[in-house]
């Protein structure tokens, strides 16, 4: 009864396509999809695309994921677990909530790739018939191995120990890196095509003879020659380094009661963390504040959690053994005003020293090159490159790794190694005058760092270099969620062996930390563009690839505004 | 089942047991509460619908008119200058057909910036071609509101059900909820007469020119015309499933009355109280309760005011210029009578200002000692220390 009350509808309805209205005349600015670079990638010293690896993550695309770390960095699950990360300090999603836990997130995709052994692909790069030596299978040597044979070049490295990894072998403590991750990634490196010698230590002879049998030699010898700290008594003083090294060979003393490590960097902390770990009560002496240490901060709180004790503005003046220990002279020091090289100076204070007695001291105060050969002269016709530097002769000869280096760190072992690796096949194939400029064409944003897959011309190389920041990122579309926590063992448990302190995180964790990024500058599809425009106007082609149809695009700039991630940008029509 | 229900929660609730498919919405005092309420039945499953929280008032409109375009239920909650704000779309939701039910509380628009009751917002709308229903508590809102979605799909149009601000929207009551299983009776799921369909490309409303223009419009009045009609049929329906009566317009004691007062919304409650007291003195005096004022019920005016030698109307609302709306859409509905009532009309409780028992009988004091009607209307209740 009440249906028949149903009046008559009357309304404009229209079934004629409106193909043939070209409103894309209307148009005198164009949406482009120019994709950005991301902050943290601008911050990676090895490169890696960040962004589309945590985009593949959030999406479960673990293997892809990892596999896009890999065409940067040969060293996930390594990294994962001892870069200084850089990238958090960079990242966007810091000014919302807190940044993505980058370096977490790369050790779960890269344990990820052991577990499944996939082997790393080398790019089809066609095959040049160069053949290079390498020095040192450190991660400098070992990453320049591992670049240039994705550049078609053949690579040997000579190693002096029993086996490759250089410092992350017999520096880095196995409670931040256990042997068997490294080994897995060394040993994937040697599986693609790497050759490594062990025992075979390179002088200055040899290194002559290589220089005869191969297109270029690469030195990546490392830091191996302690600083001396040049105060009286120092025969009574430890060398960090090499007590490092006895641990990680299972020969060194075992020391107890209250010792001492002197410095501020993290050989200083690695010595102190290990020397509590072998049941010892380890105090750092640094000279300057504790501000001012060059240790990464996450390894000092670490080392402070397990109990580590830090005396600052303290500089050693002597040390002098007895049968009991050592006894040391230490200089009250205050903070000044700031160095030459920026940092706070510290000058000793109007108190007269201190003395503290100590089991033992350990020094953790750097190192230098063990052999002057080991970095290029300083009258070396070079062509000088941010990372690395490449000496004209013959043959070439190249440096990589911490002596040419102004930082040192895996992550810029690594891209050190790139460069190089690219510098060389620059060389090779366009001669000396092409290398500045390939180096300079692949770099990720402002640089220094470098993309191995925008040199091999992929998608990366079409990227702008502009560094997405916080007010580019539309962040209407995101809602505040809490970083992962990272899971570590107690400061206490951790303190009391050589277990690994910090775990991988579980796979829902992963995911989701994953999908917190806001995939800075590049198209992950979200969609907002097409749902948006509303002349439908936004294609999908192969691939996922969106486009504008311009025909019908009438410059509203809809899209771009609402690009969460500034993936797009609005361009004037030339006339 | 009785609860004790906020006002704008009566209204939520129905929401909820009609199962309304999209809801948009922007907050704004004293709407704020319908909307709240819905999202969290959104939220936590109990109305399984698609929630668009928008920036402003226009876009919650311009939402649930793409959505109803679609075919599917709708609603949305607005107030004053939030109602002033959708006035564009309003236009395009009545044109474009689609039964998308709106709740409005009213409330006075700025400046001097106020919160509070007064239908000058929604008053102001009614040539957007919506019907409006005016509620006078919440048990009256809740039932309104499904009747309204029924109306509204069955003509077409779009439907405004208005509540007072803070005397209906912010005060409990028992009121009596309703289970789901006798709504899905009363409502059955929406079966839209048009939809936009992917598989069935067309534009809906594209450019009518002067050739066909009018006759759209002329359909929207057949369909308000039918919207009269229906909401008897409708409400006949309501009553024999739930057992309350709703009409366009109700009356107390109008039969024999010398004067019949008029009233909307909440003040219908104080003024049955005045009016039963000045029965019991022996006055012959009636009520008269609009709920509908669009379609405007004239030909029910008619018959229940035309005998009656007087009628005093309140208005909370004024026509610059003009006066009370519903005195003079009174006074044009008895006009074509021969013999009609002298009309009466009183500007009262505007901006929140109370209508007490006192101001009533005031307004009945006047129109019995006042031989015949001013022009003008009459405002009460000024306070007389403030002179303009």
């Amino acid at each position: 009864m009440i249906a028949s009350l149903r009046p008559t509808l009357l309304f404009p309805v229209s079934r004629t396509s409106t193909e043939a209205n070209r409103t894309g005349s209307w148009r005198f600015v164009r949406p482009v999809y120019r994709f950005k670079t991301a902050p943290c990638s601008a911050a990676c010293p090895a490169g890696i695309d960040i962004p589309t690896v945590e985009m593949l993550a959030s999406r479960g695309q673990i293997h892809d994921a990892w596999a896009h770390i890999c065409r940067e960095n040969p060293f996930p699950a390594v990294c994962g677990r001892v870069c200084f990360h850089p990238c958090e300090d960079a990242c966007n999603r810091a000014e919302l909530d807190a940044p993505i836990a980058i370096n977490a997130l790369e050790r779960y995709i890269g344990d990820a790739g052991l577990a499944a052994c996939s082997p790393l692909v080398s790019p089809a790069a066609a095959l040049l018939q160069r053949e290079v030596a390498i020095v040192g299978a450190g991660p400098a040597g070992l990453a320049a191995g591992y670049f240039l044979t994705q550049l078609g070049i053949s690579a040997e490295i000579f190693e002096s120990t029993e086996e490759p990894g250089g410092v992350l072998r017999w520096g880095i403590p196995s409670y931040r890196l256990p042997k068997a991750v490294l080994a897995a990634e060394i040993d994937r490196i040697a599986a693609a095509g790497v050759k490594i010698h062990c025992n075979r230590p390179v002088n200055p002879d040899t290194l002559a003879e290589m220089a005869a049998r191969y297109d270029a030699v690469l030195v990546g010898a490392g830091l191996a020659a302690p600083l001396r700290l040049n105060i009286s008594g120092e025969a009574s003083i430890i060398d960090g380094l090499a007590f490092l090294k006895q641990v990680q060979a299972g020969s060194a003393p075992v020391a107890s009661g209250e010792v001492a490590v002197i410095g501020g960097g993290n050989t200083a902390i690695d010595v102190a963390r290990t020397l509590l770990r072998q049941g010892a009560r380890p105090t750092i002496v640094y000279r300057r504040r504790r501000q001012d240490m060059p240790a990464f901060g996450h390894e000092i709180a670490a080392a402070e959690a397990e109990g580590v004790r830090i005396v600052e503005l303290m500089a050693p003046v002597s040390a002098a053994a007895d049968g009991n220990g050592v006894r040391m002279t230490l200089q009250p020091m205050r903070a000044a005003e700031v160095g030459a090289d920026g940092r706070v100076r510290a000058v000793p204070a109007k108190q007269p020293p201190q003395e503290m007695r100590f089991k033992a001291v350990f020094s953790g105060i750097g190192a230098g090159v063990a052999e002057p050969w080991h970095r290029p002269a300083d009258e070396a016709d070079a062509i000088r490159l941010s990372h690395c530097a490449i000496c004209r002769g013959t043959p070439t000869v190249g440096y990589i790794g911490d002596p040419v280096t102004a930082e040192n760190s895996v992550a810029h072992a690594i891209g050190s190694g790139k460069q190089a690796a690219i510098a060389l096949h620059a060389l090779f194939t366009e001669g000396p005058e092409a290398v500045a400029p390939a180096v300079d064409r692949c770099r990720v944003g402002p640089g220094p760092a470098l993309s191995m897959e925008i040199y091999l011309n992929g998608e990366r190389s079409r990227r702008n270099g502009r560094v997405v920041t916080f007010a580019d990122v539309n962040t209407d579309y995101f809602l505040r969620a809490e970083r992962c926590a990272i899971p570590a063992l107690a400061p206490a448990a951790a303190a009391n062996g050589f277990e690994e302190a910090v775990a991988t995180l579980k796979p829902r964790d992963a995911l989701a930390e994953a999908a917190r990024c806001f995939n800075c500058g590049i198209c992950n599809d979200c969609d907002n563009c097409r749902i948006f425009c509303p002349e439908q106007t936004i294609l999908v082609g192969e691939g996922g690839r969106r486009s504008v149809d311009l025909d019908y695009c009438k410059g509203c700039g809809i899209c771009t505004v609402e690009c969460p991630r500034c993936a797009m940008d609005m361009e004037e029509e030339s006339a | 089942m009785r609860q004790v229900l906020e006002g704008s929660h009566a209204i939520s609730e129905a929401v909820r047991l009609a199962k309304v498919q999209v809801v948009a919405g922007y907050p704004i005092t004293p709407q704020t509460h319908i909307i709240e309420a819905i999202s969290q039945h959104c939220a936590d499953g109990s109305l399984k619908a698609r929630f668009i929280p928008v920036e402003s008032e226009h876009s919650s409109m311009a939402a649930v008119i793409g959505a109803a375009a679609t075919g599917v239920r709708t609603f949305t909650a607005t107030s004053s200058h939030g109602l002033a704000l959708m006035h564009e779309v309003l236009h395009w939701a009545s044109a474009a057909r689609l039964p998308i039910v709106m709740g409005e509380v009213n409330r006075a628009l700025g400046p001097g910036w106020n919160i509070w009751m007064d239908q000058s917002d929604s008053l102001a709308q009614r040539d957007t071609g919506w019907i409006q229903l005016y509620c006078e508590d919440a048990q009256d809102a809740l039932d309104t509101t499904l009747i309204a979605f029924r109306l509204a799909e069955t003509v077409n149009l779009p439907a405004m059900v208005v509540i007072d601000a803070f005397y209906v929207s912010h005060t409990f009551e028992p009121v009596d909820v309703p289970d789901q299983e006798t709504v899905d009776r009363f409502l059955p799921p929406l079966e839209p007469r048009f939809r936009i369909d992917v598989d069935h490309p067309q534009a809906l409303y594209p450019m009518v020119g002067p050739a066909f223009f009018m006759e759209m419009r002329r359909s929207i009045q057949d369909g308000m015309e039918a919207a009269g009609p229906a909401f008897d049929a409708i409400a006949g329906e309501f009553e024999s499933v739930f057992g309350r009566r709703h009409s366009a317009v109700e009356t107390v004691g109008c039969e024999d009355a010398d004067l019949v007062l008029v009233t909307t919304g909440s003040v219908t409650s104080t003024a049955r109280l005045v009016v039963a007291q000045q029965r019991e003195q022996g006055k012959r005096v009636g009520l008269c309760k609009i709920k509908q004022f669009r379609p405007f019920p004239a030909e029910m005016i008619r018959a229940v005011l035309g005998s009656a030698p007087r009628v005093a109307v309140i208005d909370r609302n004024v026509s610059f210029g003009s006066g009370g709306i519903f005195a003079r859409e009174i006074q044009g509905a008895l006009c074509p009578l021969e013999q009609r009532p002298a009309v009466y009309s009183y500007i009262a409780g505007l901006g929140g200002r109370d209508i007490t028992p006192e101001t009533i009988a005031e307004v009945l004091r006047l129109a019995e000692e006042t031989p015949a009607p001013e022009a003008e209307s009459r405002w009460v209740g000024l306070n007389p220390d403030v002179k303009p």
